[in-house]
């Protein structure tokens, strides 16, 4: 893999499945390391905030019905912040498609998002909240609208001109070949699990290191970050999504990539010239 | 791996070595070009270099702007609704 980078080569080089996705997603996600941070800086009010929410929504429990300015309140501030965090997904983004086509970590030409391609994820991107938030309760559609949000980030920009059905369909024609963005979505609930015990067994043990080296003395510390705390518990889960998202973005722009080098013959091309230079 | 026997748009007597992405179109190696990453035909990059280039219309921009508005503040509304509601159930 080090070998083609250095080449200069496109990152693509096997056919689309799971496995060959989140290969080179990762790699992708090594090359874009700069542009993570960009991702979770502009991620993190609205993060912060949606903990701030679903804290709000266990401290009034069953009572929430009576709350609901409250509630509202702090949904409208979720919603604000989150046009700053789809910014910041979609320079991620094009800096993932930069770096896939390129075979090299992006320049500043990663920020230079299309206004178009923007404004139509920004379409797609609400949809898809708003189709997630209604389908909460069966949890078929929910997985199909966190399926169609991660198809809504990869086609982002193939999407040349502003349109409001126009995006949808791009979405749709790569929605075809369901089966891998689908696996996609059950593979990063995984990986929101996996990350969701090491943050918080990371935290753990620098509690334990603090409390052990020195002599610090923290009798605090285990209740605060402790599952006895709920903030703790909802930050946690907060950094876990933080911490997955940027795999999530590059696997559906590689994704989205590789779908559309398969209907056009492009991997092949890639893999005669993978094999032209080995031989 | 399957291979396409699809044809290039152009010459038809050629196999298709890429699709434009802007118009779908077939192509084979000579009318193919590869720009920001993206596949184009000649006629499609003309148009994005500028000579014939197709704008969104003030409608497209408008038409777009109010959904994504009227999604995201139905998606605040369904927010609460639907939190409110689960909480209730506990």
């Amino acid at each position: 893999m080090d070998e083609r980078v250095h080449c200069g080569t496109v990152l693509i080089r096997a056919p689309l499945s799971t496995t060959s996705v989140l290969d080179e997603a990762a790699d992708t996600v090594r090359l874009t390391a700069p542009w993570t941070a960009v991702l979770i800086l502009t991620a993190l009010p609205y993060r912060f905030l949606q903990a701030m929410f679903f804290d709000q929504l266990l401290e009034v429990g069953s009572s929430a019905s009576q709350y609901g300015n409250l509630l509202g309140a702090t949904a409208n501030l979720i919603v604000a912040s989150l046009l700053l965090a789809l910014w910041g997904r979609a320079v991620y983004a094009r800096a993932c498609r930069l770096a896939i086509a390129r075979g090299d970590a992006p320049g500043r030409a990663a920020w230079r998002v299309p206004p178009a391609a923007y404004a139509s994820y920004v379409l797609t991107a609400s949809a898809m909240i708003f189709a997630g938030y209604l389908a909460l309760y069966t949890i078929v559609g929910f997985i199909v609208t966190v399926m169609f949000a991660g198809l809504a980030i990869g086609t982002m920009e193939l999407n040349e001109r502003v349109g409001v059905f126009a995006p949808f369909r791009v979405m749709a024609r790569y929605a075809k070949s369901i089966a891998v963005p689908l696996a996609l979505v059950f593979i990063f609930f995984i990986a929101l699990l996996v990350a969701l015990v090491n943050l918080w067994a990371a935290f753990n043990l620098v509690k334990a290191l603090m409390t052990a080296i020195g002599g610090f003395d923290a009798p605090r510390w285990p209740l605060l970050f402790g599952p006895g705390n709920r903030r703790f518990t909802l930050i946690v889960i907060a950094g876990a999504i933080l911490l997955v998202e940027p795999f999530w973005i590059a696997a559906y722009v590689v994704f989205v990539r590789k779908a559309g080098a398969q209907e056009s013959g492009d991997d092949l091309r890639a893999w005669f010239a993978e094999l032209r230079r080995a031989s | 791996m399957t291979v396409s026997l699809a044809r290039c748009a152009y010459h038809t007597d050629r196999p298709a070595f890429a699709r434009c992405m802007s118009c779908a179109k077939m192509l084979c190696q000579e009318c193919a070009t590869q720009w920001d990453g993206i596949w184009h035909c000649a006629s499609c990059l003309g148009a994005k270099r500028g000579t014939r280039r197709q704008r969104s219309g003030a409608g497209s921009w408008i038409g777009a702007a109010f959904l994504s508005l009227m999604f995201l503040y139905l998606g605040a509304r369904v927010m609460v609704w639907t939190s409110a509601f689960i909480a209730g159930l506990f």
